[in-house]
């Protein structure tokens, strides 16, 4: 899968701007604020149907429009589809597949899928478990067209589960109904996050490696209230249950659910040590790229398709070593990369000159 | 820019409607304004009846215009089983299907602490009193997959049941007629885990 053009108007900085990317590399060259990052994450935005900055859909719209747009054809061997996405500053935004509104979310599900290189990724390593809880759940969006819906599906319960703890829980039916409904609702949603935890293993220690040159790296997928979660849905929705219950006089008196998916803490381990607090920053520079690499080699595999890679000024965060590892490394879907410098980027490609609101070939 | 005195409140009160924008409302003042009188004043007559005359029934809540619905009045509606939805729009639905002989209970709403919708918000109290009254056998749910649909049709389960009332919920599956691929995946997973023998 490929994108054949993108164009965006009144997005992030742009008025208007129509760009064919290179069908292998391209490479954006400005200065820092020139736009690179917008045009990528109007890339981005195609596939994810939100920021991968994960700004509100509000401050996308440049500052003197009421809705911006972004649009783009994804090409594949045997047919190409049009995406158009229009983003209101307040309200829903629109999507349409080929001209037409999709009858449900999931048909739009796959339509593009990327894989995104960012200068902030060193987060996913360092800081809590909500980063790392986010990049499982993205793998999965891009991958199971369900698994957007359960997603939705268990923030909504949780949000009203909270609402029922912070009006004071007072009636213990309605009660035992949003325990069960969270517990199958999380049940459902880790399932998921295992599944892709499962799908990783086979490939994140070779990804390191290719980075590295050696390490072994796994992913725990740890939860407070259940020993299995490698276990069925079933399972896993009575030990939720049993957990939920357990906690209901700490959750009557903070308000708010005090255990379930959204409290887990997925863990990265290098050679046996958490990366969060015993990996050397070069283990964790390495790390990160590996989980990236890794998740192109996931939805691969189990899609089938390339996905478009997009890479926002990686390389110049990197030592010669690692660049060039990742370099080496990268698969030969479409990407995209940006940077301030060319000397920065060991690769080959086309280059866009990208300033002033516009996308120039050099 | 706006217009002038009557023309510009009719603009402002139409785009107050749920649908419409201030384009829309726009376009309806001023092919109001060129209809024959007698159009304009049938349609600002029945805002008027919708407001003078209709209200809930007392049973069931449904929209009626007169102290009980016409399907609570109606003999040959079985009095034993009883289908419980959200809106008072769903009963036109069921009914649509003309295979649904019983009774309704409209509940006004779904369960959702978020806009403070507890039980005692929707007609639960009022389907309580029901039950203990009527001879009611079976309750059948029929309010809408979602989230809170769902935690309704829970909540009523948990409520009744000790009560020696059958409750039921309306299947969700598969499209008739549709394809396999047109189903979309929730709708596929609900069907599967509600599969049954054949």
């Amino acid at each position: 899968m490929r994108i054949g053009w993108v164009s965006l108007q009144d997005f992030r900085s742009y008025r208007e701007v129509h760009w064919r990317p290179d069908p292998s590399l391209s490479i954006l060259v400005g200065p820092n604020a020139a736009g690179k990052t917008n045009l990528l994450e109007g890339v981005a935005y195609l596939a994810l149907l939100r920021s991968f900055r994960r700004a509100p859909d509000g401050v996308l719209v440049h500052r003197d429009a009421a809705t911006g747009i972004v649009r783009g054809e994804v090409r594949r061997t045997d047919r190409s589809a049009l995406i158009e996405i229009e983003i209101p500053r307040q309200g829903r935004k629109q999507v349409l597949l080929n001209g037409k509104r999709p009858a449900r979310h999931s048909e739009l599900s796959g339509a593009l899928r990327v894989v995104t290189f960012l200068p902030d990724d060193l987060d996913l390593i360092k800081r809590g478990p909500g980063e790392r809880r986010s990049y499982l759940d993205e793998v999965a969006y891009q991958v199971w067209p369900g698994a957007a819906a359960e997603q939705a599906q268990f923030e909504r319960t949780l949000r009203q589960r909270n609402a029922f703890l912070k009006r004071g829980a007072d009636d213990p039916v309605t009660w035992a109904v949003w325990d069960e409904r969270l517990a199958d609702s999380g049940a459902r949603l880790v399932a998921r996050r295992h599944q892709v935890v499962t799908a990783l293993s086979g490939f994140l220690t070779d990804a390191y490696r290719d980075i590295a040159g050696k390490g072994r790296v796994e992913f725990v997928y740890r939860a407070m209230w259940t020993d299995r979660p490698e276990a069925g849905v079933e399972d896993l929705r009575a030990d939720l249950h049993r957990a939920l219950e357990a906690s209901r006089r700490t959750d009557a008196e903070r308000r708010i659910t005090t255990v379930g998916p959204h409290r887990d803490d997925p863990n990265l381990l290098v050679d046996g040590r958490d990366a969060r607090y015993e990996a050397s920053q070069g283990e964790q520079r390495s790390l990160v790229l590996a989980l990236r690499l890794a998740a192109h080699r996931v939805i691969r595999e189990i899609t089938g398709e390339e996905p478009v890679l997009l890479l926002d000024d990686v390389f110049s965060e990197l030592d010669v070593d690692r660049a060039v590892a990742l370099q080496a490394a990268l698969p030969p879907s479409q990407t995209v990369v940006t940077t301030t410098a060319l000397e920065h980027v060991p690769l080959e490609g086309a280059i866009f000159e990208v300033r002033g609101g516009e996308v120039v070939p050099r | 820019m706006s217009f002038e005195g009557p023309l510009q409140r009719l603009v402002d009160e139409l785009a107050r409607l749920p649908g419409v924008g201030r384009k829309s409302a726009q376009r309806i003042a001023f092919h109001l304004l060129s209809v024959d009188e007698t159009d304009a004043r049938r349609l600002a007559q029945a805002i008027i009846d919708l407001r003078d005359r209709v209200g809930y029934c007392r049973r069931c809540f449904n929209v009626t215009s007169s102290d009980e619905c016409a399907i609570c009045r109606d003999p040959r509606r079985d009095p034993a089983v009883v289908c419980v939805v959200e809106r008072p729009q769903d009963v036109v639905v069921m009914e649509r299907t003309h295979e649904f002989h019983g009774r309704y209970h409209v509940l006004g709403g779904a369960l959702s602490p978020i806009s403070g919708i507890g039980p005692n918000q929707l007609r639960i109290p009022e389907l309580r009193r029901r039950v203990a009254e009527e001879d009611i056998e079976e309750l059948i749910v029929a309010t809408n997959p979602t989230v809170e649909g769902d935690a309704t049709a829970m909540y009523i389960s948990r409520e009744f049941k000790p009560l020696g009332v059958r409750v039921t919920r309306l299947a969700s599956g598969l499209p008739v007629g549709g394809d396999l691929d047109y189903a979309d995946e929730i709708t596929l997973g609900r069907a599967l885990a509600g599969r049954v023998e054949i």
